[in-house]
Formats: structure tokens, C-alpha cells, sequence
């Protein structure tokens, strides 16, 4: 089994295409799809995080939960926090990390290897 | 331009990506602009013949410790408050207009340079009404000519070898007033351009190496600080001509082939070292987006900057598309050039760090941004605060390129983003040296960086556009401002927290004296913030304004107390009387008085990782350093000190991190009941009047549950 490590908390076991928690080996899915698909996610108030500071209801050095919330990705068999995003309430998630598979299995000597390709935009 | 991008991306029909959204004007021609390295003239390719790569080596060296030097002069000259402090750059270009060795300092200053160099070279050498000539000296601060702001303010000069152009010089910075309605240039309430003080294209303002009086005097005619302005302007001819200096002697050495040869030599091998790193990255397509909340109208309104990158190869495309739409009701409009330029600071100092910076780097990279746009807006708006739009590119690139590196042999570039949630504070006045002055202080320097991955991120750092500045020498700087110091400190819960924190802001606090003066401010990141956090770390906070006005601090002082005035110890206990008042950062000019309060500091970084993966020991550092409250330790990092020792209770940590991680795992809920309950929520209306549609601005009816899938 071939784990490459891909953030500080996040691998891909690269012959059966999983993405897997680097902290305790739960898997989250599809490599090839959004690894948030295989997170736990919990909305919360950034006043939960950012205490405010002041007399202002309007500013005080927190945000502001009409404009934005914390979206929190947790791994569901150990609970570390992935990552968070912060978003405008409903807006949709970020598809952070799409990797082109096959150049990274062809790169690490995993079968099958559909080609080479070419280089980037010069 | 590469499968992945083929295969994904898909730009909107009727935008415009490749170039800035306006056409040829006087003194502008955007096609110059968007250009990439020019090509090899025959004397570059006769010079590079001659040359070993060790003497390619020693050549970069060289050039660097003159473009070093020159930046050093510069400094020391100038008596412009940003100047002093680093907000600067000194270069030398090809003949052709390409920056080859490129200062510390700013360096998107002179990613800009290029395009009036350029102009020049294309429109005016030729013209018999103007020419070029050994000895000329040229200014420019035209945004749409190719610069940032009206308040960043450049000079050039060509070098010639016995009658030959052989390179350019520059040298210039952030000059503060431009003669715009607000002293100290940034108008926060600009709606045109035109409300922004004098735009100058490359215009020649002196020759034989003597500036024209009646040039000068109409430029330091144009603003209120006269004085200040001529003085700097003096300074950087004199720079320019230590840069043309050490050039010229350089080519008496080595002769004129093997220097013009070995400049465009370190260009091309900048383009290689940066192709090869690229190479060593995984393939794939990132993405990350940024929001601000811009004064729209009279009320802040959300704006979206989303950034993709596509990686393929040995080159990148960045991709800003999806952007809210021009709202023209401030000046928070960048432009194409801006946000390619801007890019610099991230790229040459983080993502292809050890590499020589020059224009060589960022040629293996596309910029596509979308225009119009507030990205890359046109030209009759105003400009003034477009780095506030092309700093989201940058701070999302920044996201986007740790998460690229973090699988490289590169990984020690992984970093959350340096704090840029600006909330600058400009002043106007007589400062104590007698004479008219008007910018902001060198502590604008300090901000927050960001969490790393192997440690904290450093406190009062340095300057977002140049992580190499200073904050200048703190009593010099004192005697230059119109009003007082009265702190400059570090703030408790100023930072983002994470298994390495971000670095807080420098905070300062001033008032001023019987003279008074007056105070303005702009920014944004009022209610939200710009400085995420990487991998689970969280952002750094929103920074507002804060003013108290009509204190009784100096009736305290002469009472003889003992007053505390950290703007947290200020907010949290009001201990000082006065009209506490926290509002946006884009605020018009106000006149202040003695005991007039003004508070503000330039954001804490993000941080890195999880919270509960920090070192007990390091949260009680924190603690102790006064940069968290107790309550951060609690519930935030789930530490639990003694009160009595002040030691940290390990078991009683224990189990509280224990308790924290089991309602992580009760209140977290698997993706599709998740995105059932938040696919139906929205920001109020209010808000949303210039966001373009909701969520996709371009893309009305968007629902898939993650942004940017446009195919
Ligand atoms: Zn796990």
C-alpha cells in the first residue's frame, strides 16, 4: 500500500485512488472526488472562535455572522480538523485540491500510467 | 494551454482574461502592458556567447548588490515616511524594458515598471517632439499606465554605453500625497479616478541629468507636502544615477557584450530554475476564494475574488474568474496588471524563494482575470485601493501554493498568508521639524504573518507587498509625524490560532498636540477578514477602526495616573471617558485635538493546523505573553491552567481536549445532510447589491454544492 502525504492531514493511498487521514488511516473516498465528501462538517458562529472586542455590536474584531460563518471539516473516526473554511452563509464549499492522479501515480511508479503529458502553457 | 485547463475550465464568452479591461489611452497602451520578456536583441545574443554560467553567477551577484545598494541610498535620502520604511523598489532593466535584478523592497513596483519603459521605448524614442538621450530622466504614477496607485510615484533613466541603450534604471515608491481630495493621496469615497490626484504617464522631467525647474515645480505644486516631495524626488535621481553608475563601471570591466548578454542571461535562467521547480509539483487544479467588504454606497457591501490555479507541467495558469462585477462606487478596482504584479510578492518571496526575483520567474505562469471586474476593472473608475482586490488574489494564491508545496521537496515555503487586512491610518499635518507632511507611519510595516508549518508565525513582521521592510527608526519617525506615539504594543486575541498561531500586529496608539492635525483612514476586513489560516488553522481577525474621541487622557496624565491604553484594555474596560467609536476603515478626513484617540494596527496572520494539536506549553506562552486571554486557552486550545500556580493542569487539559473532540464528532455532520441545511441559507439582501448573482456572480441559478465547476 503506497500513502502519499498531501497536506498535514491528508494522504492518498495511491493504488486503490483513497483519500486517507494522516493522523489515525480513516478514509474519506474517492481520490478522484472532494475529500470534504468523506468529512464531518459543522457550521459555526465565528463568535464561538473570534471572541468580539468592544462595545460594538457591529465591529469588534470578530466577523460578523450575517456575512460570514466557519466551516469546520472534521475526520469522523478521529476528530482532528482538517481544514475550515470561511464562507458567506450557503455559499458552496471550495473543491480545494483536484490532483491529476494518473501524472501522480506515474510519478510514484503506480500502475496503470495512461500517458505522458505534455507541458504547461509556455 | 494544457489538458487540465482544457478539460476544466471554461471562461465566459463577452469577458475579457488576458489583458486590462480598457483600451489605448494617452500614455497607455495595454498591449505593452500584458506582455511577457521581450525578444533577444542581437547584442544580448552576441553577450550571451561570451559567457560561462560562472560568470552568469557572479554577474546576478553583482546586480544584486547594486540594486542593494542603491536601495540603501534611497533610504537614507528620502525623507518620505513609506520611503524610509521600505516601501520602495530599485531595479535595472534590459534595454528592451525587462526587470532583471530587482531590490528588496516591493517588488511589484517594479513588475510594473516595465510597461512604462516600454511605452517609451515604442512611442516616444522615435518621436522627434521627445526622443531619448543620455542624461533624461523620466516620472511616472499613472495606475493605468501600467502602475498600482496615484500615490506610488517612479522615475527612470535609460543607460547608454557610447551613444548605445544598454539597460534602464528605476527607482520610486509610495510617495503619499498625490493632491487628491484627501491629504495623503488615498481617497476612501473616490469614485473616478479623478478624484484621485495627478496621473502622470512617463513623462521626461529633466535632461543631462538635471531635473527641469518648471517641471518640478508643477509636480510639488500639486500636492501639500511640497517640500517632502521634492526632496524625494531629488533623492531618487540620485539613486537612479548610483544604479547607472555601478552599471556603467561594470561594463568597463567586463565589457559592454557580456553584461547586456548576461542580463538577459539571468532572465532566461530565472524562467529555467522556475520551470524546473515546477516540474518537482504534483499536477492538479487548487482552488481558493476570498471575500471583502467593501464601502458600497454608503454601506459595506460582500464582494467574491475567487482564485484557480491549474498546474500542469512546467507551467501554471491562474485563473480569476467568477469575480463580483465593477460596482464603480470606490476605489476598490484593480486591474489586470495590478493583480499579475501583485502576484510577485507571494511568488518570488514564498512560492520560487532561492530563486533570483526578476520578470524570468513569473514567465512560466498565465494570468487569466476576469474583467470587467473589480479584479480588472476599467479605466475611468478609481484605483486607488486596488490592492485591497489584487491582495485576495495573492492571499488565495498563497493558500492555493502552500497546498501545492506541502507534497514538494519544498514544503518549507508552507505558510498561511501575511496579514492583509488593512486598516492604515493616514495623516496631514506640521510635524515637529517645522514642515508640512502628510502619509502613514512606518508602523504600518508591522503586520501579522502567518502560521508555519513547523512554527509560529512572527509578531509586527513587516510589510504585506515587501516581507523585507522596516518600521524605520522609531524617535527619527516620531519627530517627522504630526501627532504623537503614544504606544506601539502587541494586543491580546489579535492573531489567528492554530497548532502554530499567526503573528500579531503592531498596534499603535496616537493623539496628537496643540497644533492638531488630521487623520484619515482606509481599508476593509471590517467584518470579515483576508488572512486565512492552512490545514485546519483559523483566520486572522477582522480589524475595524477604532477612534475615542474627546478623552480625558490628558487631564490623567496630569493627575499623575498611571493609564493603560491597549486598545484591548481600552475596548474591554473604557477606563478612558470618551466617545468610543468603532466603524469601517474607509473613513474621509477628520480634524483631531489633543486627547483624540486613534487606534490601529494592520491584522494578525492566520494560523496553521489544529488547535488542539498546539503544545499546552506553547498556550501558556501565549498567556504569559499576553497575546491570548484565558478564555482562548479554555475553549479554544482546551488547555486548563491552575489559577493558583499558573501551570498548566495536564490531566484536567486531557480531558477537556478529549470533550472538545467528542462534540466535533456529535455536532459535525456527513456531507449531504450538511449541504441540506446549508444550501438553504444566504446573507441578507442588503449586502449582496453589488456581489453579482448569488453564489456564482456570473452563473445565475448556480447550485452545485461546490463553486467554480463551470462545465
Ligand atoms: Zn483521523
Amino acid at each position: 500500500m503506497k500513502l502519499i502525504r498531501i497536506t498535514e492531514y491528508l494522504d492518498i493511498e495511491l493504488e486503490r485512488e483513497r483519500w486517507r487521514c494522516n493522523r489515525c488511516g480513516a478514509d474519506f473516498g474517492p481520490a478522484r472526488e472532494p475529500w470534504k465528501k468523506g468529512a464531518l462538517i459543522r457550521e459555526r458562529d465565528p463568535r464561538e472562535i473570534h471572541f468580539p472586542i468592544g462595545p460594538s455590536k457591529e465591529f469588534n474584531f470578530s466577523f460578523d455572522p450575517k456575512w460570514m460563518r466557519i466551516v469546520e471539516f472534521y475526520c469522523p473516526k478521529c476528530a482532528v480538523m482538517i481544514d475550515n473554511e470561511y464562507l458567506p452563509p450557503g455559499h458552496p464549499l471550495t473543491w480545494d485540491i483536484q490532483l491529476d492522479l494518473d501524472q501522480l501515480k506515474a510519478k510514484h511508479g503506480v500502475t496503470p500510467v495512461r500517458k505522458r503529458r505534455e507541458s504547461g502553457p509556455k | 494551454m494544457g489538458q487540465l485547463f482544457d478539460a476544466h475550465a471554461r471562461l465566459f464568452d463577452g469577458l475579457i482574461y488576458e489583458i486590462d479591461a480598457y483600451g489605448r489611452r494617452p500614455g497607455c497602451d495595454p498591449e505593452l502592458i500584458s506582455r511577457g520578456l521581450e525578444p533577444i536583441t542581437d547584442l544580448e545574443r552576441r553577450g550571451m556567447a561570451q559567457l560561462s554560467e560562472v560568470d552568469t553567477e557572479l554577474l546576478t551577484h553583482k546586480l544584486t548588490a547594486i540594486v542593494e545598494e542603491a536601495r540603501d541610498v534611497y533610504m537614507a535620502l528620502s525623507i518620505t515616511e513609506s520611503v524610509i520604511t521600505g516601501d520602495m523598489n530599485c531595479a535595472l532593466f534590459t534595454a528592451s524594458g525587462d526587470p532583471v535584478a530587482v531590490a528588496t523592497g516591493i517588488y511589484f513596483h517594479t513588475m510594473l515598471n516595465n510597461a512604462q519603459i516600454k511605452y517609451a521605448t515604442k512611442y516616444y524614442r522615435n518621436d522627434p517632439t521627445v526622443g531619448l538621450a543620455d542624461g533624461d530622466i523620466y516620472f511616472f504614477n499613472d495606475e493605468l499606465g501600467g502602475g498600482v496607485h496615484a500615490f506610488d510615484m517612479f522615475t527612470a533613466m535609460p543607460v547608454f554605453w557610447k551613444g548605445e541603450l544598454v539597460a534602464w534604471a528605476t527607482c520610486g515608491g509610495h510617495q503619499g500625497d498625490s493632491g487628491s481630495p484627501t491629504p495623503g493621496g488615498f481617497n476612501a469615497k473616490a469614485r473616478t479616478r479623478y478624484e484621485e490626484g495627478i496621473h502622470v504617464p512617463m513623462m521626461r522631467i529633466g535632461e543631462r541629468f538635471r531635473l527641469r525647474q518648471d517641471i518640478l515645480d508643477f509636480l510639488a505644486g500639486s500636492v501639500r507636502n511640497p517640500f517632502v516631495f521634492a526632496a524625494d524626488l531629488k533623492s531618487r535621481v540620485a539613486t537612479l544615477d548610483v544604479l547607472r553608475k555601478r552599471l556603467l563601471r561594470e561594463i568597463e570591466r567586463r565589457g559592454v557584450e557580456p553584461v547586456v548578454g548576461g542580463m538577459r542571461r539571468i532572465l532566461i535562467k530565472s524562467e529555467e530554475a522556475a520551470r524546473a521547480r515546477l516540474r518537482e509539483l504534483t499536477d492538479g487544479i487548487f482552488r481558493a476564494v476570498m471575500f471583502n467588504d467593501d464601502e458600497l454606497g454608503g454601506q459595506l457591501g460582500l464582494t467574491r475574488i475567487p482564485v484557480t490555479l491549474f498546474k500542469e507541467g512546467d507551467g501554471m495558469t491562474v485563473l480569476v474568474q467568477g469575480v463580483s462585477p465593477e460596482n464603480g462606487l470606490g476605489p476598490m478596482h484593480s486591474t489586470w496588471h495590478l493583480v499579475r504584479a501583485s502576484t510577485a510578492v507571494y511568488m518570488f518571496s514564498y512560492f520560487f524563494r532561492g530563486l533570483a526575483p526578476n520578470a524570468g520567474l513569473l514567465q512560466p505562469i498565465r494570468y487569466l482575470v476576469e474583467g470587467p471586474s473589480i479584479a480588472n476593472s476599467r479605466d475611468e473608475l478609481a484605483h486607488g485601493m486596488g490592492t485591497s482586490i489584487s491582495a485576495c488574489v495573492v492571499n488565495g494564491l498563497h493558500v492555493l501554493g502552500s497546498k501545492l508545496l506541502f507534497s514538494s521537496p519544498h514544503r518549507e515555503a508552507v505558510q498561511a498568508p501575511h496579514s492583509r487586512n488593512i486598516m492604515l491610518m493616514i495623516f496631514a499635518g506640521e510635524n515637529r521639524l517645522g514642515y508640512a507632511t502628510a502619509n502613514f507611519t512606518g508602523s504600518a510595516n508591522a503586520s501579522g504573518q502567518g502560521g508555519r508549518f513547523d512554527s509560529d508565525g512572527e509578531s509586527a513582521v513587516g510589510f504585506y507587498w515587501g516581507p523585507f521592510t522596516d518600521a524605520g527608526e522609531t524617535e527619527d519617525t516620531d519627530a517627522r509625524l504630526p501627532h504623537f506615539v503614544l504606544a506601539r504594543r502587541l494586543e491580546k486575541n489579535y492573531h489567528g490560532f492554530g497548532r502554530y498561531r499567526g503573528g500579531s500586529p503592531l498596534v499603535e496608539i496616537s493623539t496628537c498636540g496643540h497644533l492638531g492635525c488630521f487623520m484619515s483612514s482606509w481599508g476593509s476586513a471590517d467584518k470579515i477578514s483576508h488572512n486565512p489560516g492552512l490545514m485546519g488553522g483559523y483566520y486572522g481577525p477582522p480589524n475595524p477602526r477604532v477612534v475615542i474621541k474627546n478623552t480625558d487622557l490628558f487631564e490623567r496624565i496630569e493627575r499623575g495616573e498611571e493609564v493603560d491604553i491597549s486598545q484591548y484594555e481600552l475596548l474591554t474596560r473604557r477606563k478612558l471617558k470618551g466617545e468610543y467609536r468603532l466603524e469601517a476603515s474607509g473613513q474621509a478626513t477628520q480634524a483631531f485635538k489633543p486627547g483624540d484617540l486613534m487606534c490601529f494596527g494592520l491584522g494578525g496572520g492566520g494560523g496553521y493546523g489544529d488547535v488542539l494539536e498546539r503544545e499546552p506549553e506553547r498556550v501558556l506562552g501565549d498567556l504569559r505573553e499576553n497575546l491570548i486571554t484565558a478564555e482562548v486557552a479554555l475553549k479554544i486550545y482546551g488547555v486548563v491552567v491552575d489559577p493558583a500556580t499558573g501551570l498548566i493542569d495536564s490531566a484536567a487539559s486531557t480531558r477537556r481536549r478529549a470533550a472538545i473532540r467528542r462534540e466535533r464528532l456529535r455536532k459535525g455532520k456527513p456531507f449531504a445532510a450538511f449541504m441540506r441545511a446549508w444550501q438553504r441559507k444566504k446573507p441578507p439582501e442588503a449586502i449582496l447589491k453589488y456581489y453579482g448573482a448569488w453564489p456564482e456572480p456570473r452563473t445565475p441559478g448556480y447550485d452545485k454544492p461546490f463553486w467554480g465547476l463551470y462545465r
